[in-house]
């Protein structure tokens, strides 16, 4: 979690720039909320039931943790538009994106329930000794 | 009837295993939630799924629950189904994400 869902009208995405988007949506989510890249999943799809696009080319469907501003979102779809704009060469106004909150309480991710927006440092730190911890046994 | 929501990536998961996980993620909905589970199985097609940044080996397990459920209730189902999955789709603890939600309203 975050997980970003690209789904698209067929061949409007090619497989060259399936990861050039999906590493400017994970820097944009990263660089915006000051998440770490390991929780970033971006999954593309070609003309999948949902997120419907509702007559457009692409779509980019985030749920992410609960917490973020209005600002930050509002960042982050604008700039991953333009990402998916930029290496796919879709019309701006064929692209469409968007975010959902999921309270991080109800996430689990490497055995650990994730945190709340602004204690992911803490959280590595633990979540890294515990590892270490473990193959230390 | 609980929705789940499984996403797996193209070739990582053998039709066995995928039978095995469906039946034990369905028995676990029974013990939790005492209702089967409706399962939606998605496949993130080959060269279509990145995990920061690098080409995925995540699995994600998304379930909503039918009642609304204490914090350590929910921990403990999570590290439960977080379980079956890592066994069963033979993944490490980093390559499971799972969700256990609320009903809405």
């Amino acid at each position: 979690m975050p997980l970003y869902i690209c789904n698209t009208k067929k061949g409007a995405i090619d497989d060259a720039a399936k990861p050039k988007i999906a590493s400017d949506i994970t820097d944009i989510h990263c660089e915006v909320t000051g998440a770490p890249p390991t929780f970033v999943h971006v999954f593309f799809f070609e003309e999948a039931p949902q997120p419907p696009l509702s007559n457009k080319t692409a779509i980019v469907f985030g749920t992410i943790r609960g917490g973020r501003t209005d600002d930050q979102k509002a960042q982050m779809v604008d700039r991953m538009r333009n990402a998916v704009h930029t290496h796919a060469n879709i019309p701006l106004d064929d692209v469409v994106a968007l975010t959902t909150d999921t309270p991080a309480s109800w996430v689990m991710e490497g055995g650990d329930i994730l945190p709340e927006p602004g204690e992911e440092a803490a959280w590595l730190a633990a979540h890294q000794a515990k590892i270490d911890a473990a193959n230390a046994d | 009837m609980i929705e789940c929501l499984c996403m797996v990536q193209a070739g990582q998961i053998s039709a066995d295993a995928e039978a095995a996980l469906r039946d034990e993620t369905n028995a676990f909905s029974e013990r939790a939630f005492s209702a089967p589970a409706v399962m939606n199985w998605i496949v993130v097609p080959e060269r279509s799924g990145y995990t920061a940044a690098r080409p995925s080996t995540s699995v994600i397990v998304s379930m909503q629950s039918n009642r609304k459920l204490s914090q350590s209730e929910r921990v403990t189902l999570l590290k439960e189904l977080c379980d079956i999955w890592m066994k069963g789709a033979n993944r490490s603890m980093e390559e499971v994400v799972a969700t256990i939600r609320d009903p809405e309203g």
